[in-house]
């Protein structure tokens, strides 16, 4: 794994309106890592997420996906910033009223000139590496919840993105179909070379694929801890990390 | 044949090879060789990952052999991903294809309207039995529910209702005294008004905006709360969604129903009057003409019209509410199917009044 960062989260703010939810947040994401984003509800995970997805502007600070600023800068700057990634949904968010290959195909028809049966045999190899080549003509109501989950990973690498987004990939699934999810997201980083941002607080999930992660803080607002899963879990640096990681009680 | 892959093999390049090279290839055969030359390739996207899986999908399909120069193992990486053999198949034909045929569609409609009306009677039947049990413990009605939605449908509806009564007033004071002036008799038209607005246009104008302002919002409240699994949550609670959710809402726009129009007829009046008043009719005399023709009998036929009116609006849109599809577009086909059931159930019954009334010599 390069060294190279590939997302830089410089001094944001993030909230809505006047009140920041975080403060100060600073962060970098390496090329063809998982990293994660973790804290309790409410710390401000989706905030950021948002923020940095380009749906709500930070209230401070910057942030720039492959050196291209997705608030700030040029029109064409954060064009260029928002080709980059793919961003799955917690539900999937795939339309209802079209198959999975249409969904897949439907980037491609709206953002390259291809020929219609390139297309579809873009999307339908897409679907294959994760696993819905069978299932290409069945709606996203006639599939499983994890099936879902894998066709929006589909629809979002339908344009071949550096980085992909995934908010809550494992909530709502069974251990087994989680731990699939898991493993499509390595072989998806090993094989595409795909960065992964993971929102999550799913810690099955996180201890199997996620290579570095930030632990946000709502009393803080910030970054209360930076690193490895496994070595804040077995080192905690504070009592809170090793209540999160431990599924501690706080002390009355 | 050589095909050279280009050094960038993004969806740009691949485009351009996908329809300039790939006929030539289509003609290729069994004893022929294409060379496929990888070796200038830097980056492959999914797209060139693609044009591969497709030169050798047709390798297979027309018996052309492929010799490959792969320095950088693009091509090899690609076969190593994607199995062949699997995509043997035209992707196209995995679409379903949608039912095009005209006795078949024809058929399902069939199917449907029945099905729907059978949901519809069951419904009618589930309201008038709940409406029933209320007769006997009028206690039982969630007072404050139906308040809210009385406000909702009612005043909320107010302005709306009391600018398009005005405006009604004021076209139909236009039209009417454009052909009665010719016989000098243009003050008949406070009299064509008066009568107009209190036994059809009045109760007809205010259930078209009932129709499409608080059916559309019934079906759309109940709709959202039915894929939220709110509707499931009140049945495992025992509470019928029927009598929790429904009842509310159509006690409260059939009794909002003639009150606003009475207010579409009063805006309607005073729209006569304003068109009337340019023509130099007194509005006494104006007056005078409108509370002779404001018969009782007029005016409770209005009214009579107005309640079933805004229990047919309230019906429909409850029912189609609670029989949303759990799908993304079910809240919005709900929302459309309440209008237009409303609007074709208040025609219809609007030329059963009219027959009747005839019939009856009222």
């Amino acid at each position: 794994m390069t060294e190279e960062n590939i997302i830089n989260v410089e001094q944001v703010d993030a909230g809505y309106g006047a009140f920041p939810i975080l403060e100060n947040v600073s962060f970098t994401v390496q090329r063809s890592e998982v990293f994660a984003i973790l804290g309790g509800s409410g710390c401000g995970k989706s905030t950021l997420l948002k923020h940095m997805i380009g749906l709500n502007p930070p209230l401070g600070g910057q942030i720039l996906i492959m050196g291209d600023r997705i608030f700030g800068g040029t029109a064409e700057e954060r064009e260029r910033a928002m080709r980059h990634f793919g961003v799955t949904y917690q539900s999937g968010a795939l339309f209802g009223s079209m198959t999975l290959l249409e969904n897949v195909c439907l980037p491609l028809e709206v953002f390259t000139d291809l020929p219609r049966d390139a297309r579809l045999l873009v999307a339908s190899m897409k679907l294959d590496l994760v696993g819905l080549k069978n299932f290409a003509s069945y709606f996203p109501a006639d599939i499983s919840g994890g099936m879902k989950k894998r066709a929006a990973i589909a629809r979002a690498l339908a344009l071949d993105p550096k980085i992909l987004f995934l908010d809550e990939p494992s909530a709502g699934l069974d251990p087994i179909t989680a731990a699939e999810l898991d493993r499509l997201i390595l072989r998806l980083r090993d094989t595409q070379g795909i960065t992964f941002v993971v929102v999550t607080h799913e810690l099955a999930s996180l201890f199997a694929i996620a290579d570095r992660c930030i632990m946000l803080d709502k009393p803080t607002r910030g970054i209360l801890v930076e690193g490895r899963p496994a070595d804040l879990r077995d080192h905690p640096p504070c009592a809170a990390v090793r209540a999160f990681f431990n599924r501690e009680l706080p002390h009355e | 044949m050589t095909l050279h892959l280009p050094e960038v093999c993004s969806s740009e390049s691949v485009t351009l090879l996908w329809r300039d090279v790939l006929p030539d290839v289509a003609r290729l055969g069994a004893g022929d060789t294409l060379v496929l030359d990888a070796n200038g390739v830097k980056t492959c996207d999914g797209v060139g990952e693609a044009l591969i899986v497709e030169i050798f999908r047709r390798s297979a399909q027309q018996g052309f052999a492929i010799s490959r120069q792969d320095e950088n193992r693009i091509i090899a990486e690609t076969l190593a991903l994607f199995d062949i053999a699997s995509f043997a198949e035209d992707p196209a034909s995995t679409n379903p294809k949608r039912n095009t045929h005209t006795n078949e569609q024809m058929g399902e409609a069939a199917v449907r309207i029945y099905d729907d009306l059978c949901e519809q009677m069951s419904f009618l039947g589930e309201v008038a039995c709940f409406a029933f049990s209320l007769l006997i413990r009028p206690g039982r009605l969630r007072l404050r529910d139906t308040m809210l939605h009385f406000e909702r449908a009612g005043i909320d509806a107010l302005p709306i209702t009391l600018l398009i009564g005005f405006l009604m007033g004021l076209i139909l004071a236009f039209l009417s005294a454009a052909s009665l002036k010719q016989f000098g008799v243009e003050v008949y038209v406070a009299d064509l008004i008066a009568i107009g607005l209190f036994r059809e246009l009045g109760p007809l104008i205010t259930a078209i905006i009932l129709a499409g302002r608080t059916g559309s919002a019934f079906a759309a409240e109940l709709g959202t709360m039915k894929v939220n699994e709110e509707i499931d949550a009140l049945t495992t609670f025992d509470l019928p969604p029927v009598f929790f959710l429904a009842l509310p809402r159509i006690i409260a726009s059939t009794l909002v129903m003639p009150l606003l129009s009475i207010f579409a007829v009063i805006a309607g009046l005073l729209g006569g009057l304003v068109v009337l008043s340019g023509m130099d009719i007194p509005a006494v005399t104006y007056w005078q003409h409108v509370i002779q023709s404001s018969t009782l009998n007029n005016i409770l036929l209005g009214l009579i019209k107005s309640l079933i009116f805004g229990l047919l609006v309230g019906l429909v849109g409850c029912s189609h509410g609670l029989q949303t599809a759990r799908t993304a577009d079910g809240v919005g086909r709900a929302a459309t199917a309440a209008v237009v059931g409303s609007l074709i159930l208040i025609t219809i019954f609007d030329g059963i009044f009219a027959v009747l009334f005839y019939l009856l010599g009222i």
